[in-house]
């Protein structure tokens, strides 16, 4: 680590001011378990830090008007975990509350998985496929990205060094019947090898309205599989899935097409966890 | 001999002896409230007035020719008080490895100077006024390498035109990358082999695995101008072995180095050497006149201290028609990393003491001991054991399937159970006693064994491996096994232990202040130990090979029994009683059958220090003792068999897996080990040790191991991706029993326990993942990847069973049988030892 200047606005605008001000010498903290980490093997070497801890407003789980649920950037895993969301917003619980260690989730935070945008982070996975708006507020005023313009196909995302993640707007509690996460990792602890999130909407005729699969880990970016979902809900039974078929077109539309040992890991975790995840999904559907 | 008890969970029938001392009871540990509550000083916590911080610039790449290195502008740096390079020390300071350990050469030098090894490996260092003004100093370093291709595949080591690694080393095989050979030759293995029922033969691999003591290694040194004392705070596993090497390598007086040790948390072996950092902050500290702190990063630790030594063994196993073992062959690939000083020893302890508990009659053992450029290879829980086990027990289930005998049945007919003791094995070992028969049945039973195999489940296994551990630091080239405590019972009664052996997890406080409890009737209370200082503390070869209990606990008796003889002269004189009378208890000393009355210790303790006309005559005053104790064990002899440990510990485990079909995740559910420690001076404590010695197997069979890339890189030094098991990956242990057999040999009773958790998890978990799933692992770790791609490919082929990765079925003995060259040092009838003869010719004295 090397010596950094520690500044504390209390406000969104400030900290935008701040972060214009210092330039690519600065970088914004907020719960600091990636950024703290890259500073102490100085593969981060910023001279500020431009803390979110006491800016006013960031923090907190709020349900607007139209039902969708806020969720502010420095929102803690703990949080999350804790918050007894209901209908399918509890799956952002229970993702909280199941990931890394519990010293991380007592400091880490949702907007700072966000933006480290690390795919085998579940932060990125979640707002992926359930198509969350993730609300960002820059020295040009205020903008509100979709998660597959967020993050850049080959990593990173499409934030400039002024703008704050401010908030994260997930859909209304009515607009999926079902949303199920699975992720695989060695070790309690671990980031993810592989993960599936599945998001499913149910039609008037007890069909599958629309669904959404993103994947993570398994590329430098959360992958959302249009082509798989598009095909799959056309007029399908749900009930009638082949789920291993679907598993089989996930891992397909998101794996390169390399035939290293890892490749071929990555391609049947996929799978599996494609089937797993879109199982209880379908179970909910059913219930 | 006092009987050890029982653990509360095995048996409750028999009703144990009546005790009256503490050995034997789990007495809780002392040393538990200062680690619990965060009071306790490691290295990192000690600060010295004055003291400055000191940075290592280690190398980037694995091999290089090292052009230049110009320390120009990391001087001018802010803060900056010295700064150093190879260039720097080149025959200024000694190099190291062949002192203690008697290695063929001293290899080991501060920093490199003309070539890097290694990645990790030191190339300057810095010492500044703050340790981020030392970082920011090693980045204006300038370094001018010329890049060198990277060996990492031991194997590759010993093509022909491999790249030369040890350049200028002339070893005893030529000039190549085979620094070392090791061979077994007992009885006749080709003989066993042609008249062998089952002949089962499979190339096996291991990894390398981390020490990863959470403590990091570091020392602070601490030169005194005035009086040219160098003072080493050091975390490390012993004392005089930092205190000789470093006074050695510096030239100067060894009583003018003083070596302390803070709290060390954890070693595992792989702080039992000396370390360049500790000669840089010598020397730095020699500089500047300052204290000087340099403790080291969990990459640098990775990077460059020391790691389980990686094999590829060439296995196979003879046996006759009713499963007897008759003959074991192997050649052997030892990789120790670009520089070693303890690595060649693994192979030696590991395959002598591995081929326990079996007594194989047949033993044909090669090896070639090669340099790669990866990190240094050397002592690691199990020194080898675990390696040779791996292989060994694994054969063992594959002959067994052969033969069509159940595992259990084949090892029960194998295991040593001689009619009686001390039994010599055809290797050598002379064992004094073990309960390994009762040991297999015990752990088998607890596992379910029979259950399991009647009514096998999908994906889920059981598996069976036994070893036995060495209790002993003996070792073809150290040719020492001591350690020494020194007693003093001070003036108000109560009792100071030194010693030199460095607990670092090993309850020495507890465990020495039992001894001295039951033996001098002194109150555990009144007992502490001091803390290892090579200034005051009795020269003892530290805390490695499981030798505490046994050698350094043995030495602690003598010297109490010693004080205790002393004690009861001097009473008996103030007294006017026989010493035959009296009894030593309470605090005091009374005649026998009056525990009530006597003379308190203080009093006699008192009257030994300041009124020594009272004593008798030719009484030398005050009331200390010391001992040393030294096993007799036996030097490894030429065809490589020998007693190298003075008792063996037992260990028989069982294992329950499941292995999840769609991820490949093997998860340990049930596990149950039987164990042989012999007396067991604190169950508490050796429950501790066989709990974290099956951890560390458990990471070592599922998920531990140095990934490098083609050039040397080591891909994951860092706790975040170096996948060491945590709390949450530990089964439930509720199987942990003691059959103790106590040693005949040690005085007390006692075995190792130290090591003996780790020896038999890799294979009792290879062939419970076999019994699960049909896949024969032969290369280390099983991670989720490998088992799930194994089960595809077995999938793929329509087979039931079969190896991974190594499908070899046809592969036939080693790869290079008879045409062994013979080592040469081996044969001590070849030198000529006569040394004064060819003085005196000189001399024509005579």
């Amino acid at each position: 680590m090397k010596p950094f200047t520690f500044l504390t606005p209390t406000d969104a605008h400030e900290a935008v001011a701040l972060m214009a001000e210092h330039g690519t010498s600065a970088r914004l903290i907020a719960g600091g378990q990636s950024l703290l980490l890259a500073m102490k093997e100085r593969t981060a070497t910023p001279s500020v830090l431009v803390s979110l801890s006491s800016v006013t407003g960031l923090s907190g789980i709020t349900t607007g008007s139209s039902g969708e649920l806020s969720v502010g950037t420095t929102t803690t895993y703990a949080v999350l975990a804790d918050a007894a969301l209901p209908g399918w917003h509890a799956e952002i619980s229970r993702m909280a509350g199941d990931l890394a260690d519990r010293p991380v989730r007592t400091m880490g935070t949702i907007g700072g998985a966000i933006c480290a945008a690390d795919p085998r982070f579940d932060m990125p996975v979640l707002v992926m496929g359930t198509g969350a708006r993730l609300e960002v507020l820059g020295a040009a005023g205020a903008r509100t990205i979709d998660p597959s313009d967020f993050f850049l196909a080959g990593g990173g995302t499409c934030l400039s060094p002024d703008e704050v993640l401010t908030a994260i707007h997930f859909p209304e509690r009515e607009h999926y019947r079902a949303v199920a996460f699975e992720k695989f990792r060695q070790r309690q602890f671990d980031a993810a090898t592989a993960s599936v999130l599945c998001a499913l909407t149910q039609g008037s005729d007890g069909r599958i309205g629309a669904a959404r699969i993103a994947v993570g880990a398994v590329a430098p970016s959360p992958r959302l599989c249009s082509a798989t979902t598009e095909a799959m809900v056309s007029g399908a039974d749900p009930f009638a899935l082949d789920l291993e078929e679907v598993g089989v077109a996930v891992a397909a539309e998101v794996l390169p097409e390399t035939d290293t040992g890892t490749a071929r890991y990555h391609c049947e975790l996929v799978k599996a966890l494609t089937r797993r995840a879109l199982a209880r999904a379908l179970s909910t559907l059913g219930s | 001999m006092t009987q050890a008890p029982t653990r509360p969970t095995d048996s409750q029938d028999d009703a144990a002896p009546e005790r009256t001392g503490l050995v034997g009871r789990s007495v809780p540990r002392r040393e538990d409230l200062a680690l619990l509550t965060g009071t306790a000083r490691f290295i990192d916590d000690l600060k010295l007035p004055g003291m400055v911080y000191a940075k290592i610039l280690r190398s980037k790449v694995a091999h290089a020719r090292l052009r230049a290195v110009d320390l120009t502008r990391a001087r001018a740096m802010p803060g900056v008080l010295d700064a150093l390079c190879g260039a720097d020390l080149a025959g200024k300071v000694k190099p190291w490895g062949d002192l203690m350990q008697d290695l063929l050469v001293g290899d080991h030098t501060p920093f490199a100077t003309d070539k890097v090894l290694y990645e990790g490996q030191e190339i300057a260092a810095v010492v500044a006024a703050t340790k981020y003004q030392a970082l920011d100093a090693l980045e204006a370093i300038d370094v001018d390498l010329d890049l060198l291709p990277a060996l990492v595949d031991p194997e590759d080591a010993l093509a022909p035109d491999a790249p030369l690694i040890q350049e200028g080393i002339s070893y005893e095989f030529g000039n190549g990358n085979v620094f070392d050979r090791y061979r077994v030759r007992v009885g006749d293995a080709e003989r066993a082999a042609a008249e062998a029922a089952v002949v089962v033969r499979q190339r096996f691999a291991t990894n390398r695995q981390a020490g990863a003591a959470l403590d990091p290694h570091g020392c602070i040194a601490s030169y005194d101008s005035f009086t040219h004392e160098l003072t080493v705070y050091s975390s490390t596993q012993s004392i005089y072995m930092v205190r000789d090497v470093l006074a050695d390598v510096l030239q100067i007086p060894r009583n003018k180095v003083r070596v302390i040790v803070p709290e060390v948390g954890a070693g595992f072996g792989s702080k039992a050497q000396i370390f360049p950092y500790e000669v840089i902050a010598s020397i730095f500290s020699m500089r500047i006149g300052r204290p000087v702190h340099l403790v080291l990063g969990r990459k640098e630790i990775f990077q460059s201290g020391t790691a389980r030594n990686g094999q590829v063994r060439y296995a196979e196993l003879m046996c006759k028609r009713d499963g007897t073992i008759t003959g074991y062959r192997d050649y052997v690939v030892h990789n120790c990393g670009a520089m070693s000083v303890w690595g060649n020893q693994v192979i030696h302890i590991g395959t002598n003491v591995g081929m326990l508990p079996y007594a194989v009659p047949n033993v044909h053992v090669d090896s070639d001991i090669v340099h790669t450029n990866t990190a240094p290879g050397g002592a690691l829980r199990g020194f080898g054991i675990p390696q040779m086990i791996w292989a060994k027990e694994q054969l063992v289930d594959m002959a067994a399937a052969e033969l069509g005998i159940d595992p259990l049945e084949m090892r029960a007919r194998n295991v040593i159970r001689p009619e009686s003791f001390p039994y010599r094995t055809p290797m050598g070992q002379v064992i004094d006693s073990t309960s390994v028969y009762d040991c297999l049945h015990k752990s088998a039973e607890a596992i379910g064994w029979a259950g399991a195999k009647a009514e096998p489940k999908p994906y889920e296994g059981v598996g069976l491996a036994v070893s036995m551990k060495y209790t002993s630091c003996r070792h073809p080239s150290f040719d020492t096994d001591l350690s020494a405590v020194r007693l003093r019972l001070e003036t108000d009664g109560t009792v100071t232990i030194y010693s030199s052996d460095v607990s670092h997890g090993q309850s020495h406080a507890t465990m020495l202040a039992q001894i001295v409890s039951d033996g001098l009737g002194v109150g555990f209370e009144k007992i502490t130990l001091a803390r290892p200082d090579s200034l005051t503390s009795p020269f003892g070869l530290g805390t490695y090979a499981s030798r505490g209990a046994a050698v350094l606990g043995t030495a602690c008796r003598l010297a109490t029994e010693r004080l205790r003889a002393k004690v009861l002269t001097m009473a008996a004189h103030v007294l006017e009683a026989a010493p035959d009378d009296l009894e030593i208890g309470n605090d005091r000393v009374y005649v026998k059958g009056l525990p009530d009355s006597g003379l308190y210790l203080e009093i006699l303790a008192g009257m030994a220090a300041y009124r020594t006309h009272q004593l008798p005559d030719g009484f030398e005053p005050t009331l200390e003792a010391v001992a040393t104790y030294d096993t007799p064990t036996e030097r490894e002899h030429a065809d490589g068999s020998g007693n190298l440990s003075v008792t063996y510990s037992t260990a028989a485990h069982a294992a329950r897996v499941r292995v999840d079909p769609d991820t490949g995740l093997v998860r340990v559910v049930d596990y149950a080990m039987a164990h042989d420690t012999g007396v067991v001076i604190n169950p508490l404590v050796v429950e501790g040790q066989h709990q974290g010695g099956f951890l560390m197997g458990l990471g070592m069979v599922l998920g531990e191991d140095y990934v490098y890339d083609k050039d040397g890189h080591l891909l994951n030094a860092s706790f975040k991706d170096y996948l060491a098991p945590t709390a949450t990956d530990m089964p439930e242990l509720t199987k942990l029993y003691e059959i103790p057999a106590p040693s005949v040999t040690i005085p007390g009773g006692q075995k190792g326990a130290g090591e003996s958790g780790t020896g038999p998890v890799p294979a009792a978990v290879g062939n419970a993942v076999f019994d699960a799933t049909g896949v024969r692992f032969t290369a280390l770790p099983i991670t989720p990847q490998k088992m799930l791609l194994a089960l595809r490919e077995k999938e793929r082929r329509g087979v039931k069973t079969f190896r991974y990765p190594d499908d070899m079925p046809d592969f036939r003995g080693p790869r290079r049988p008879d045409d062994w060259p013979t080592p040469r040092a081996a044969d001590e009838a070849e030198f000529d030892w006569d040394f004064d003869d060819e003085f005196g010719d000189e001399d024509g004295a005579e």
